[in-house]
């Protein structure tokens, strides 16, 4: 699903985030990127998505290399990546139902289309009686969920997270693992920056770890650390 | 496109519009007074092109004919000037009815018994009111031709006159439009800034450029049309107003009438459109490069 080669990324300013990293992440896989801040996994996260392009190295998205990329081709990979920040980033202005059906009005899904998956997604985060409410009228992992049914409305083949439980307690950290969980088995490719040694411990999954720009370890079924 | 698309734009601009009224109101009160000061200054050159024009059209040449000249040479004279280039009409007027004018003009009894002092002569339109000096040069050279006159000067001086005003006006003109679009960018930059969240959010779902762009577009083109709108309404009303004031009270000044007006009312709502829209993509370019 995704390769990359040699990938080093220094920002403008000079601060090296990543360096030489080389990576294959598979169809299928749930992924947890690990270290502490700094170490460069919101740069690895936002080069899949191309927010960001690699200064050296090479990035392959389903075969196809997303380095070089022109700008109008970029919405149409985002259209296969579903993206869940920290923050949440819903629109506090809509609802639930309408932050959901955005993501589908954007990339010009049909009115019969979005009045299908709208509910059906909500549902699968278990929102769906909380259609009508606003983002504000939400708990924090309520939020969450509303951002994962928008990432997830629109069937991408991965989907990325970038320290989702970053702004939530230990319950409702869970309680979102769960759900990528679960979406993970129903075959959506998944990877996660985070933070949350406890979750990486007990759900057993790949783990890469960066430290300081560099791509330190990357085990199946391991730990937050060695 | 979708139409489902479309209506989705406008959907969204008319509740952006509504959600920012304070700021939709004052993008609107900029385009509407940049506009009334711009259709001000457009009114004014307008209205002082007309009255020029009138003026220009009355500038005539006389020519006097030599009382020796008969009634052969005059016809003749009557043709050769006819074919100077550049002359509009030729009109011969006698002696006779010289003095007929002249005692209509200041009064039949005073000139009672006098003999006619006046001679023979013609009255020259052109064509180009420029080019009066230039004619009334080749009559000059005709035989039989005792004296032109075409106010020698004055037309020139009136000619520069009109020239700078008119420069003088475009410029002005360039720089209120200039003024507008700067008002009106940088009001609806206010809104693009407002909402720099939800665009951001659109670029990671995979909204394309113009998706992003299409709904600022609009806003800012109804914007502009509601603030032209306006203006023209005010426009109309203070114009005809002042139409009826000068032509009850200056009744020799001939200004624009009013349904002229009307004909630069659809361009008005072009150019408020135009710059609603440049001034929304100006200000969104920036936040695209996400």
């Amino acid at each position: 699903m995704i390769e990359m080669y040699g990938v080093t990324k220094i920002y403008p300013g000079g601060q090296v985030a990543l360096k030489d990293i080389n990576l294959k992440i598979s169809k299928g896989e749930f992924v947890f990127v690990v270290g502490p801040s700094g170490a460069g996994k919101s740069t690895l996260i936002k080069l899949i998505f191309r927010e960001e392009v690699p200064t050296r190295g090479q990035i392959f998205f389903a075969g196809k290399n997303i380095t070089r990329l022109k700008h109008r081709e970029v919405p149409y990979l985002r259209r296969r990546i579903g993206i869940v920040f920290q923050d949440f980033r819903l629109l506090p202005e809509k609802t639930v139902y309408e932050n959901v059906a955005f993501a589908m009005e954007v990339v010009e899904a049909s009115t019969r289309d979005i009045r299908k998956k709208v509910p059906q997604t909500l549902e699968r985060v278990g929102l769906f009686h909380k259609a009508n409410a606003k983002p504000s009228e939400l708990s924090g992992g309520e939020q969450q969920r509303v951002a994962l049914a928008r990432a997830l409305v629109n069937n991408p083949d991965i989907l990325v997270a970038d320290e989702p439980t970053g702004n939530l307690d230990p319950d409702t950290s869970w309680d979102i693992m769960n759900y990528l969980d679960d979406i993970n088995k129903r075959g959506t490719t998944i990877i996660v920056a985070t933070h949350a040694r406890e979750l990486v411990d007990t759900m057993k999954k790949r783990v890469i770890q960066l430290e300081k720009g560099s791509l330190v370890r990357d085990e199946e079924r391991g730990a937050y650390s060695k | 496109m979708k139409l489902r698309t479309i209506k989705y734009f406008f959907k969204e601009s008319f509740t952006s519009l509504i959600r920012n009224r304070w700021m939709s109101l004052a993008s609107i009160g900029a385009v509407a007074s940049a506009l009334i000061i711009f259709g001000s200054f457009l009114l004014l050159s307008v209205n002082f092109d007309y009255i020029l024009k009138d003026v220009e059209s009355q500038v005539e040449i006389t020519a006097y004919l030599e009382d020796s000249v008969d009634e052969a040479g005059i016809s003749e004279l009557n043709k050769s000037i006819g074919a100077i280039e550049g002359v509009k009409e030729v009109k011969f007027i006698s002696k006779e009815d010289a003095i007929e004018e002249f005692k209509e003009q200041v009064g039949r009894e005073l000139l009672e018994g006098i003999e006619n002092p006046l001679p023979n002569s013609f009255r020259i339109k052109v064509n180009d009111p420029h080019e009066v000096g230039t004619v009334a040069e080749k009559i000059q050279r005709f035989v039989g031709i005792e004296e032109v006159k075409y106010g020698k000067g004055i037309v020139e001086k009136l000619f520069n006159i009109i020239y700078w005003m008119r420069i003088i006006g475009m410029v002005i003109m360039a720089v209120f439009a200039a003024v507008s679009i700067f008002i009106i960018s940088n009001t609806i930059r206010l809104t693009v800034f407002a909402r720099r969240r939800e665009i951001s959010i659109m670029k990671y779902i995979g909204a394309t450029d113009w998706f992003v762009r299409w709904p600022f577009l609009i806003e800012g083109m109804v914007l502009g049309l509601i603030g032209s709108s306006l203006a023209i309404g005010i426009l109309a009303v203070a114009y005809n107003y002042l139409f009826i004031t000068v032509k009850i009270n200056l009744p020799m000044i001939a200004l624009l009438p009013i349904e002229e007006f009307y004909n630069y009312a659809l361009g008005f709502l072009g150019i408020g459109m135009l710059i609603g829209a440049f001034g929304s993509s100006f200000s969104i370019k920036r936040f695209l490069k996400v």
